[in-house]
């Protein structure tokens, strides 16, 4: 076994993308790389919000249409999983928030009037489009965003192609969604550096894995300040408002789709409560809080 | 809030674990199954004109099965399957003919039998990154047969899992002791011994098709006669193959899947046979299926086989005039719905056997007319947790 | 071994004549499908397996035989 892994890394999904494994052939390397940039431009291609072409523009221009818009296998369990994540974040994690992020305009760092949110609001909530037996019926004036899901999603399905072709052990990181295969050869654990929302170029943690995901969810560099006040790009679907939670939590778990929904509702949970919810999921994190202090959780039990 | 937070965590594992990309092919179960279905079957009673003395009813079976599927571990599964079938009626004890020519069955007792058959058996499966491999063992009880089995298999994949190949084998060591031997005059206890062996190839054709080929070979050796036939004699070695071949296929536009099977079957008692069935597994939203069904078998008789018994043949020549044994076609029909919802499933099943000498292709120059038709309804339960 | 491999494969699918896809681990979302599976319902097919087995001469398939039973 070769001990230096090959690297290789790409442009997909609006992010930095890297791919290491170890094979002693290169060649064989290769061909399994191109598969699996293929996989992640499968994905980026059907689901990207910002692609003419893609299905999920196809899904969005189907507001209103009261017959629904089939939609296949994959579709539907991601639109599963997502109803999912609003369930058990009890509304906060919701893909249909888009339109709130249009009336937040991070670049001209303006705050919207309350009535102008109360508008967006009525075209947010997932409950109130049906997506079921295949099909989805999508209300007029409401828009789907799998931003919080396809990466995540992208980086296991990656890693299971990988599986699938024989790697044993690789690292998968889809602009900060990691999912690996296997340890390092040897059972040595792959080490996740966790960039500091704070600083440029600081490393605030760093989180080991043998084996699945890790996912990271933070306001880093998308807030403005007005006022005095901070105002982070994660919005509370529930309020319209910014939530007023942690600046940044990455969280390891068995897959990287869990990693990143879980990521995902604990930044939009109010600090305190996050910080418990964290502390109770049983989840290996590393997280900062509204003062810039570094916490963790689950980090010495986990491997 | 105490431990909900884990609880949102395994709810979202669910929903993440069932995304396409993500689930494995082959692997092992990641939430338990425990599964009951109950059926009963019974056979359509013998005319009065086929059967002139004792008892017209024949076989009424009730069959419990209890099966237990659940993870071991991250790479073992556990399965542990319970049988336990209760049994009345009464079954060919001999034919004879009739003052006419025309051959009559005689039922075994005018009180009829009864008995009851207790099967427990245990098993495991370790996967690899490429396969897997498993065995069970089991032990099956009546009042007059016991068996105890052993089996191992292995299957492994390849070309990026698009063929998997398998192999197996398995062993019973089954032991018979008829009841009243003495006042009938049967055998008091014999055994018999079975070994199989098979292999399989399937493959993934396309993105919706798939096939599948297999080989068995059996030999038995022992006491493979019926002990409750007045004139039972078979040879002591059986040597049996069969090649089976399934054939999968999705229509998206129906949302629906084709099962074809075929199986050609040969022993050296020198019977042969061919089965063949079709289903069509229809979703209806993402919580109902049908699923109709049809089956047409169709054997050729054992060389040795005897529609009348004839007494006064000497005992070292075998024959048999197991209805089983003659030649027969056999046409079934099937209707199931399934309702799947999440952690429940149920499964109601109605089925109709008609077997019958002019159904075969075979020539049948002996008619057995003790051929079986029956009726079987079946509820089945899953629940997933 | 992969020589081997290829060989067998191309053997398979000329056997059935018909050309095998290569069907990549993504693509196979329909034929992951319980309804797609050999044997959907287990306890289904053993109960059938039993019942065939009792009242005709053939037994043997895709899988080595379980135990004998007095029915046959």
């Amino acid at each position: 076994m070769n001990p230096t892994p090959k690297h290789f890394s790409f442009k997909a999904m609006g992010s930095f993308c890297e791919i290491q494994l170890f094979d002693e052939s290169r060649i064989r390397v290769k061909n399994v790389v191109n598969q699996l940039a293929e996989e992640v431009a499968r994905l980026e291609k059907k689901y990207s919000r910002f692609r003419e072409d893609s299905f999920l523009t196809e899904i969005n221009s189907s507001a209103g249409n009261k017959l629904g818009l089939a939609i296949d296998d994959e579709t539907q369990s991601l639109f599963d999983h997502a109803l999912n994540c609003f369930e058990q974040s009890d509304g906060l994690f919701d893909i249909t928030a888009g339109a709130l992020n249009k009336i937040w305009d991070f670049k001209k760092a303006l705050v919207p009037s309350q009535a102008q949110i109360d508008v967006a609001r009525a075209h947010v909530g997932l409950n109130k489009l049906s997506c079921k037996d295949s099909h989805i019926h999508l209300p007029r004036d409401m828009q789907i965003d799998f931003g919080g899901i396809v990466k995540e999603y992208a980086a296991d399905s990656v890693a299971r192609l990988a599986r699938s072709l024989g790697v044993e052990h690789g690292l998968v990181n889809l602009g900060g969604d990691f999912s690996v295969i296997g340890s390092q050869p040897g059972n040595k654990p792959w080490a996740v550096g966790i960039s500091s929302p704070v600083s440029e170029s600081g490393v605030m943690a760093k989180i080991e894995l043998n084996d699945g995901g890790l996912a990271s969810s933070g306001d880093y560099e998308r807030f403005f300040m007005h006022e005095g006040k901070r105002y982070s790009h994660i919005l509370n679907p529930m309020t319209g408002w910014p939530s007023n939670g942690l600046r940044a939590v990455s969280i390891a778990a068995n897959l990287c789709s869990v990693a990143g929904s879980a990521a995902t509702i604990a930044m939009l949970k109010d600090e305190s409560e996050a910080k418990a919810w964290l502390e109770d999921s049983g989840l290996a994190c590393v997280y900062m809080d509204s003062e810039e202090k570094i916490g963790s959780a689950g980090l010495n039990s986990k491997n | 809030m105490k431990d909900s937070a884990s609880r949102n965590i395994i709810a979202l594992s669910t929903t993440a674990l069932a995304l396409p990309g993500i689930a494995l092919a082959d692997a092992p179960p990641t939430q338990s199954t425990i599964s009951y279905k109950l059926s009963n079957y019974q056979e359509d009673d013998l005319s009065r004109s086929e059967t002139p003395f004792g008892d017209l009813e024949r076989y009424d079976i009730d069959v419990h099965q209890f099966q237990l599927v659940s993870p071991l571990g991250r790479n073992m599964s556990l399965h542990v399957d319970a049988n336990y079938e209760s049994l009345s009626g009464a079954s060919p004890w001999y034919t004879s003919r009739s003052l006419d020519g025309e051959p009559i069955v005689n039922l075994s007792g005018a009180s009829g039998i009864s008995d009851r058959r207790t099967e427990l058996s245990i098993g495991s499966r370790y996967y690899l990154e490429n396969g897997s491999f498993g065995g069970n063992i089991g032990y099956s009880e009546e009042d007059d047969y016991r068996a105890i089995y052993f089996g191992f298999n292995t299957e492994k994949h390849y070309n990026n899992d698009l063929t998997t190949v398998s192999a197996g084998l398995s062993y019973s060591s089954d032991k018979v002791f008829p009841t009243d031997a003495a006042l009938f005059n049967r055998v008091e206890e014999d055994d018999k011994q079975s070994s199989s062996l098979f292999v399989s190839v399937s493959q993934i054709i396309n993105q919706v098709s798939s096939f599948q080929s297999a080989l068995s070979f059996t030999e038995q050796s022992g006491f493979l006669s019926d002990p409750y036939k007045l004139r039972d004699f078979r040879p002591d070695d059986k040597t049996q193959i069969a090649w089976s071949n399934s054939y999968r296929r999705f229509f998206v536009s129906a949302n629906a899947a084709l099962h074809v099977n075929y199986r050609y079957y040969h022993d050296d008692f020198g019977i042969s046979s061919h089965t063949s069935d079709l289903s069509w597994h229809q979703n209806l939203g993402r919580t109902f299926q049908i699923v109709p069904t049809l089956r047409y078998y169709n054997q050729s008789a054992a060389e040795f086989f005897t529609n009348v018994d004839d007494f006064l043949n000497p005992i070292s020549e075998y024959q048999s005039s197991d209805y089983r044994l003659s030649a027969f076609g056999a046409v079934s029909g099937g209707f199931s719905v399934i309702a799947d919802m999440n952690s429940w499933k149920i499964t109601l099943t109605a089925e109709r056997y008609l077997a019958n000498d002019k159904y075969s292709a075979y020539d049948v120059s002996l008619p057995s007319t003790a051929l079986v038709k029956y009726n079987r309804i079946s509820l089945g339960i899953d629940f997933r947790f | 071994m992969r020589q081997f491999r290829t060989t067998l494969l191309m053997s398979i699918c000329s056997l059935m004549l018909i050309s095998c896809a290569d069907v990549r681990a993504w693509e196979r979302g329909y034929l992951a499908r319980e309804e797609m599976a050999w044997a959907p319902d287990a306890l289904e097919s053993s109960l059938n397996d039993h019942i065939f087995f009792s009242k005709e001469a053939s037994s043997g398939g895709n899988n080595a035989a379980g135990g004998g039973c007095g029915c046959n």
